[in-house]
């Protein structure tokens, strides 16, 4: 469900049967290249654009699995899947990953750690949500306000998130049509985000992203000091699996490392994460990460087919890969320049950056935006690693 | 990592990302192939970067990376799109060296192809070698400049210098004629670059004397290498031996065929120095003017000032400093030798002594310094080419067309000020100037436009062009903020208060709009068009700033020329005739509009166009502002349209245009 070139190459790959749905637009593309195709439009829902209607669409290429690739087929996939399997929950359970407050409620009530956090419907709610975290968190008359994020409740990775400072910026960076939407305390700590390939209720293969700065970079396998936490970590993640009752597929949650070593919970999806983590994973691994992602989908999958298709749960990478993303200074740009630097640098793989059109001006970010291009480097040392992305995150590219 | 060589992780890098190519279906094969880019990109600055690439051309071609793209069939390329492509940088540029590399390797048997194919791909490079001169000298034009990045730069002059040592120029001998004729026209102060395709041609394509096409070759070739009987087959040593022994019948002969050779193409030769020395040193002084090869108002310069035009050639002139021989030559015609205050200000700066950081700057534009000429003798000489060709100074590969303008301004009409300057300059390396009753010293100003400063460049530029774009710099800083163009002020401040005090511009610094464009073009007209002003001439050139835009007509920047003159060419037709100080006056404005600079009516270094085409690009001059308004009138409307149409359809696109009256 959605259009993705690299997963449509891996099926063709993997010589699986498949069929891919997506917009219209698509359409031409796919016949031109023999593609199996259906077209639907996902964003309306109607007497006549429904599960039902698609699930009989899909009935003549004989499917009997649906994979969501991106965050606005996620519903969508879980409707087939539940008219597939047979069970109503399997929808409820697609529902949990589309609504950021009930995801939070469900990690709370099965015991994982997670930020205070409510739903807010205007600025006053935010106002008077970061008031009551102020007295919670004891201030003192004159001391800094706590940090409150928002975020909407449906969508994919950090667009519409905000994170407010004080009062004043909630006035300042707060728009109408952000509410309602979820506010909850900033959570201390280390951020990574886990990818865990899941069958039958079990993690199959679980890679750790370590993230050097939330939409900018990230580099796989975990550094070091990350690894010495994979046991535990893995048992907060068998814990989510079980507690949100996910038989099939993959889950991509972030979490945070406080210097107790204690997890706390941020949020999850269920679709391909951004920042090219799979394509990471799986130049690091050496499996097909993007192949893997759909075929955990099948319940009907050997464990034959399991083994061959995901590297080895205590596999441990010795090269790393990690990537940052580029994104234009300045307002106005109109020259592409490669810094001296990194045509030296022997950690550096490879780029997609292309020169603007003339000059360009740039519109501001939503969330992280639209990146400019990535830049990935590959080598043997996480800390040399970590030092390379922050420093290429200041780098200007672009002039 | 060794310099110049592409590390071990690089390489199997590649050879990752080609592995994922290989293996990669249709759908993905353009997103993988554009990473292999990525990575060859940053090998191609260096030569050995392209010869690695050039070892994986073979496989890169076998694995597809061409197919279902414009480069896919090497037979239908077409070498005159090669370098708008280079310009339009990463991938563009890089999938077309890799096109080039391909060419070279079918060339070489590396890839498999027919006799016919090789033909076709030697034919093909050396048609694109000589379609971009311009990288393979890394002397890029104006439009060039703008657009590509340094990096981009080294790229394409590291592929072409790789090419040019595999392939042979036999077969585009009318295309160098060419080349050489239209650079040598223009008589620019620095030569480098048609001596460099005169030994490249020397290098690479055996001459026949009897094959017409070969003899113009030939002829340039002599300029340097044999530009009198006596010289064919010595070096400047031995040729200094045989003058020795000569007859005065003999070296009158070998003078007047020194000065015939000179004038061809205004380039001297090692020999004529010596020849020079020779003639000052054995007082021969009635040869002197014939190796000059001087019309009559020279030679009756030269027997004015004998004494001291004798001294100069014995202080300056040598075999390795001898091209400044034209530039004494021209200044005894032109008559600036004559003024007591030159005269004066060049004997002066003989007795400097020249500023250690100057010295450097003057070194490092020397490519090839000899040990026996000192830098004040480059200096000098440097001075003496500029004095004697002022239209013939170049920004060289610099954003420092403001400088340039000026020096050939004052060499024209302030030489004796260009002089004080220089020697200031060279002793103190600093250099003040008295803007708006204050005073602006190199020394206590910020960096300008020029932060590195590419050194091909001559010696008297190369000392006086840092410090001049800095000061012009602080005074447009100055001048800023006061709601309208600062050049306004920045222009009489830095060249002379001869500059008119009336300034035009296009675009309106308040509305940030183009405003009244009909009053602009009318008050050009009737500042220069002789129809119009009262057939008047020009006096001073007027520094003119214009839009710089693509061959496709697209705006790209601004450029500072000199307006020298309006004139009827030999057609009839009423032409600009302007000094552009970047080192190529021929370029591709788009529309066509394409500035010539030999064959209709131009003395050697002015660029000329169609007055209403040159109308079409500027957007600032200068005009008498008390006349300007009583001749507004007189120009026809259909003219106005027609120029305000050709800005429109250009540069204008960039703008947003307001048709309101203004006050001029």
């Amino acid at each position: 469900m959605g259009w993705s070139l690299p997963v449509i190459e891996s099926m063709r790959k993997l010589n699986k049967p498949y069929v891919v749905v997506s917009y219209p637009d698509f359409e031409g593309y796919a016949k031109e290249n023999d593609i199996p195709f259906v077209s639907y439009q996902f964003n309306e829902w109607s007497d006549s654009s429904n599960s039902l209607d698609l699930k009989e669409k899909l009935d003549a290429f004989g499917a009997d699995v649906a994979v969501p690739l991106f965050e606005e087929t996620v519903e969508w996939a879980g409707a087939l899947n539940s008219l597939y399997r047979d069970d109503p929950r399997v929808l409820n359970r697609a529902f949990l990953f589309r609504n950021k407050a009930m995801m939070k409620r469900k990690a709370l009530i099965g015991g994982l750690r997670v930020g205070l956090f409510e739903e807010v419907y205007n600025k006053e709610g935010v106002k008077n949500f970061m008031n009551r975290l102020n007295q919670a968190n004891l201030q003192i008359d004159g001391e800094e306000d706590s940090w409150v994020h928002i975020k909407p409740f449906a969508s994919a990775g950090t667009v519409g998130h905000r994170l407010l400072r004080s009062q004043a910026d909630v006035d300042a960076k707060c728009q109408d049509d952000d509410f309602p939407c979820l506010a909850e305390s900033h959570l201390p700590g280390k951020e990574f985000s886990c990818e865990a390939f899941i069958h039958g209720g079990k993690i199959r293969f679980m890679n750790i992203t370590e993230y050097v700065k939330l939409g900018y970079s990230n580099f796989i396998p975990e550094g070091n000091y990350l690894h010495t936490k994979r046991d535990k970590i893995l048992k907060e993640m068998q814990k989510l699996v079980d507690l949100f009752g996910i038989q099939y597929g993959m889950i991509h949650p972030e979490w945070f490392l406080t210097e107790n070593d204690e997890l706390s919970f941020g949020e999850v999806a269920c679709r391909i994460p951004g920042g090219h983590i799979l394509e990471l994973c799986g130049q690091a691994y050496g499996f097909d990460a993007l192949g893997a992602f759909v075929l955990c989908h099948d319940p009907d999958l050997s464990e034959e087919e399991l083994k061959q298709i995901l590297p080895p749960l205590d596999a441990r990478p010795k090269t790393f890969y990690g990537n940052v993303m580029i994104y234009p200074h300045k307002n106005q740009i109109s020259k592409l320049i490669i810094p001296e630097e990194l045509k030296e640098e022997s950690y550096f793989l490879d780029h997609n950056l292309v020169p603007p059109l003339s000059s360009q001006k740039i519109s501001d970010r939503e969330g992280f935006g639209n990146h400019f291009g990535t830049v990935n480097f590959k080598g043997d040392d996480p800390d040399r690693m970590t030092e390379l992305l922050l420093h290429y995150e200041n780098v200007d590219f672009y002039h | 990592m060794q310099e110049g060589v592409i590390s071990e992780s690089n390489l199997a890098s590649f050879e990752e990302l080609f592995e994922n190519y290989v293996s990669a279906t249709p759908l993905t094969k353009r997103e993988k192939a554009q990473k292999i880019m990525g990575q060859l990109d940053t090998w191609c600055n260096k030569l050995e970067g392209i010869r690695e690439v050039y070892d994986k051309v073979p496989d890169l071609t076998k694995a597809g990376i061409f197919k279902d793209s414009p480069w896919e069939h090497p037979g239908k390329l077409v070498p005159q799109l090669v370098n708008g492509t280079y310009k339009s940088g990463h991938p563009n540029s890089t999938i077309e060296l890799l096109s080039e590399l391909r060419m070279l390797a079918i060339l070489e048997g590396n890839i498999a192809g027919s006799a016919a194919q090789k033909e076709e791909a030697d034919n093909y490079l050396q048609e694109v070698l000589v379609y971009n001169l311009e990288f393979v000298f890394n002397e890029p034009q104006e439009e060039t400049r703008l657009v590509m990045s340094e990096h981009e730069l080294s790229k394409v002059h590291a592929l072409f210098q790789f090419i040019l040592e595999k392939i042979e120029l036999s077969k585009v001998k009318s295309k160098l004629v060419e080349e050489l004729t239209l650079i040598c026209e223009q008589r620019p102060v620095v030569t480098e670059k048609q001596r460099r395709i005169i030994a490249l041609v020397k290098e690479k394509i055996e001459l026949n004397p009897d094959n017409p096409a070969d003899m113009e070759l030939l002829a340039f070739q002599r300029a340097i290498y044999k530009p009198s009987p006596a010289s064919d087959g010595k070096d400047h040593a031995s040729y200094g031996e045989l003058l020795q022994t000569m007859t005065i019948e003999s070296l009158e002969k070998e003078a007047k065929a020194m000065g015939d050779s000179m004038l061809q193409f205004g380039l001297v030769s090692t020999f004529q120095a010596t020849l020079l020395l020779h003639l000052v040193n054995k007082e021969y002084h009635e040869l002197i003017p014939v190796c000059l090869g001087l019309n009559p108002t020279g030679v009756a310069r030269f027997n004015e000032f004998k004494d001291f035009v004798c001294y100069l050639i014995i202080q300056v002139i040598h075999p390795f400093n001898a091209q400044c021989i034209f530039g004494l030559a021209k200044m005894l015609e032109n008559g600036i030798i004559s003024r007591e205050a030159v005269r004066s200000g060049l004997y002066n700066l003989c007795k400097i002594s020249i500023h250690p950081e100057v010295t450097k700057r003057i070194l490092k534009s020397t490519r090839t310094p000899h040990e026996k000429v000192s830098p004040k003798q480059y200096l000098i000489g440097a001075l003496l080419r500029i004095l004697g060709q002022p239209l013939g100074v170049g920004q060289g590969n610099n954003p420092t067309c403001q400088s340039a303008r000026g020096i050939s301004m004052w060499s024209q009409h302030a030489p004796a000020k260009l002089i004080h300057m220089v020697q200031t300059a060279a002793v103190h390396n600093d250099l003040s100037f008295r803007f708006e009753g204050q005073e602006i010293s190199y020394s206590t100003t910020i960096d300008g436009l020029v932060q590195n400063l590419d050194h091909h460049l001559d010696a008297v530029s190369v000392t006086l062009v840092p410090m001049l774009d800095r000061v012009y710099n602080e005074m447009m800083r100055r001048a800023s903020g006061r709601g309208e163009d600062p050049h306004k002020w920045a222009n009489p401040g830095l060249y002379g208060q001869w500059v008119q005090i009336g300034f035009a511009s296009a675009y309106d610094y308040l509305s940030n709009a183009i405003v009244d464009f009909d009053g602009f073009i009318r008050v050009f007209y009737a500042m220069c068009h002789p129809r119009y002003n009262g057939g008047h001439r020009l006096v001073y050139p007027n520094p003119v700033g214009i839009f710089i835009t693509s061959a496709k007509g697209e705006m790209l920047g601004f450029h500072a020329i000199s307006l020298l003159r309006v004139d009827e060419d030999p057609s009839g037709k009423v032409r600009a005739y302007f000094l552009n100080p970047n080192n190529e006056g021929r370029q591709d404005w788009g529309q066509g509009i394409k500035p010539s600079v030999y064959g209709n009516g131009e003395i050697h270094g002015e660029s000329s166009l169609p007055l209403y085409q040159f109308a079409a690009r500027v957007y600032a001059f200068h005009y008498n502002n008390l006349e300007a308004s009583s001749k507004m009138d007189k120009i026809p409307q259909a003219e106005v349209e027609k120029v305000k149409k050709i800005a429109k359809d250009s540069w204008g696109k960039s703008y947003t245009w307001l048709e309101i009256k203004k006050q001029w």
